[in-house]
């Protein structure tokens, strides 16, 4: 294991205008896990994800990435180490697959170089991971809300960065492709060695792929652990505002979080 | 549209019919050439000098023009849909045409004093048309960022503000309003070598320069916060294309007058061929507007009309402007209604 956390943040502050979401944030991310970020609307979730990435600069603090400054970085230095998967990403009408994954390779070939072998390489590696070799040629518009987030996925993927920030990828999602969408993303994980961080909604989730959960709640982290140490009944009536059954499936063996009603803190 | 070689069958196909086009357009005139005689003027020198004359001195200008003015505008068209992330936005809302008009317009109004050499003024027009786009720049831009939508109200307000200048200074003019008519809607009528020599440096510079812009391009046609996680500083990349637009659309005004619908038929057709990669559609929409302003200007040759001025003695040819509205806006809209995109 590498001792160098891929991304981390000190003491960050950040924020829009005159409003300030983070407050003295202090998070680093282990190589190669899953981080799930989660907390109620407007906690600051994906500012996290903004700030780790410098589409938000931080106001105050540092973020180092690979132990470095990320301010000494050009964005596409940045983008050659990590990708990001904003909340709603949109493509103009008619655009490919193919076309949508090869913009991933911008980071190395900037304005005018050429895709070149390792490009077309990447792009076909980042297509058959996500299981799209057979929708390449296909507009991005003509698919389904799943294939469209694995699309996005790939042109994550061939960014060739090792880290993944993805800002809630299951949000518009039915159940089966949530699975889909992040069964994709613990494979990544298990054999490509990717650290991932994603910023969940869905609790269920959070509790079954992550290995580590992040709760954010009105910009500071609040708790910080493993699935099991971090959602707690506790934690659901003083964070989330709702009284919540949390167990374990006996067939399973899946870790449930069951919310069963607003409950007063 | 799939495989790179059958989009690059696409563009030899549709460049081979731009040089047919331009072919038959040498041919037209009061003299029809047929044209086995303008490829003989064309490829040795030794053809009948009547001819030659005519080909080269009369007629290549206004066709080479043809050339240009469509290439330019229908690359225009194309960056500008992408900066402005839509399918409506064309060569005009730069500020180019209005700016470019409105100081001409002055201009001839003498309003300046100046003398009014003729020469002149296809600079006085480039100056206006610059103007006009900087100014829409300016007045968009706040702290530096320019959004896609603010900047389409921004340019209508802005082209309206010139255009009813331009109406105010033409009422109090007694200057003979054709002349300028034949600005407001575009015309490529007795233009001569000297005018290529304008148009052609911002042509030559300006198209490639377009062209190669096509991968920035594609990642501002993607949201704000994708394109910016891939590395590209959005702002800078659209002042950019907006500028190489402007400076495209600018190249074409000076020559031509605002020629319309080239700039939006043009790249919506592209689109609706090859689909949204800019790598194709910037290529291909420069050809489409060269193959249209060609044919369009063939069939404003074609037809004549007798303008009820009394001090009028010559039949005069329709404007290439008018030509295009009436055949190519009907045409567009056929194309976007049997596109599936």
């Amino acid at each position: 294991m590498n001792d160098i956390e891929p991304i981390r943040l000190e003491q960050v502050s950040a924020g829009y205008g005159q409003r300030i979401v983070l407050e003295g944030l202090d998070l680093g991310l282990q190589q190669g896990a899953i981080t799930a970020i989660v907390g109620p609307n407007g906690s600051g979730k994906s500012t996290v994800i903004r700030t780790m990435a410098r589409l938000l600069p931080a106001r105050s603090g540092v973020v180092l990435l690979d132990g470095r400054d990320i301010r000494n970085f050009g964005s596409r230095d940045i983008a050659r180490l990590v990708s990001v998967l904003p909340q709603s990403p949109s493509s103009p009408p008619g655009l490919t697959v193919r076309e949508l994954v090869e913009l991933g390779r911008f980071p190395h070939t900037g304005l005018f170089g050429r895709l070149g072998a390792e490009g077309r390489c990447a792009v076909e590696s980042a297509l058959t991971l996500t299981g799209l070799g057979s929708f390449a040629e296909r507009p991005l518009d003509e698919l389904s809300g799943g294939e469209r987030q694995r699309a996005w996925i790939a042109l994550a993927l061939a960014q060739g960065a090792s880290t993944l920030l993805l800002d809630e990828p299951t949000t518009f999602l039915d159940v089966r492709h949530q699975f889909e969408v992040l069964d994709l993303v613990a494979s990544l994980c298990a054999s490509g060695g990717m650290t991932v961080v994603m910023v969940l909604h869905d609790l269920l989730h959070a509790a079954n792929y992550a290995n580590r959960v992040v709760v954010v709640n009105s910009g500071r982290i609040v708790a910080d652990g493993t699935p099991a140490e971090v959602l707690t009944v506790e934690l659901m009536r003083s964070v989330f505002g709702v009284t919540a059954r949390i167990f374990t499936d006996p067939e399973s063996g899946r870790m449930i979080c069951l919310p069963i009603g607003p409950g007063g803190s | 549209m799939t495989s790179t070689r059958s989009f690059v069958a696409l563009l030899v196909l549709t460049g081979m019919a731009a040089v047919a086009l331009f072919i038959l357009h040498l041919g037209l005139g009061t003299v029809w050439i047929p044209p086995d005689r303008v490829i003989g003027v064309l490829v040795d020198g030794l053809a009948d000098s009547t001819d030659r004359t005519i080909v080269w001195d009369l007629r290549m200008p206004r066709a080479i023009l043809g050339l240009l003015v469509g290439g330019m505008l229908g690359l225009s068209g194309a960056l500008l849909q992408v900066v402005m992330r839509n399918r409506l936005a064309e060569p005009g809302l730069t500020g180019v045409s209005t700016g470019g008009i409105l100081a001409a317009v002055l201009f001839l109004a003498g309003i300046w004093g100046l003398p009014q050499p003729g020469r002149l003024l296809p600079f006085v027009v480039l100056v206006g048309a610059l103007a006009g786009g900087i100014l829409v720049l300016l007045v968009t831009s706040r702290r530096g960022r320019i959004d896609p939508l603010r900047m389409i109200l921004t340019a209508v307000v802005v082209n309206a503000i010139l255009g009813s200048l331009t109406a105010i200074v033409m009422l109090r003019s007694n200057y003979a309003l054709g002349n300028i008519l034949s600005w407001l809607i575009g015309s490529l009528h007795g233009r001569v070598w000297d005018d290529v020599w304008l148009a052609l440096p911002w042509a030559v510079v300006a198209i490639p320069a377009g062209l190669l812009a096509a991968r920035a391009a594609n990642i501002l046609q993607l949201d704000d916060e994708s394109g910016r996680a891939l590395g590209l500083p959005l702002q800078p990349a659209r002042v950019a294309l907006f500028g190489l637009a402007g400076v495209l659309a600018a190249g074409a005004v000076t020559v031509s007058g605002a020629i319309p619908f080239v700039g939006l038929m043009a790249p919506n057709a592209a689109r609706a061929v090859v689909g949204a990669d800019a790598r194709r559609v910037l290529p291909l929409a420069a050809l489409i507007g060269c193959l249209l302003l060609l044919a369009a200007d063939l069939v404003a040759q074609s037809f004549s009309i007798k303008p009820p001025i009394p001090s009028s003695a010559y039949r005069v040819g329709l404007p290439v402007g008018a030509v295009l509205a009436i055949f190519g806006a009907p045409l567009l809209i056929i194309l976007i209604r049997r596109s599936t995109r």
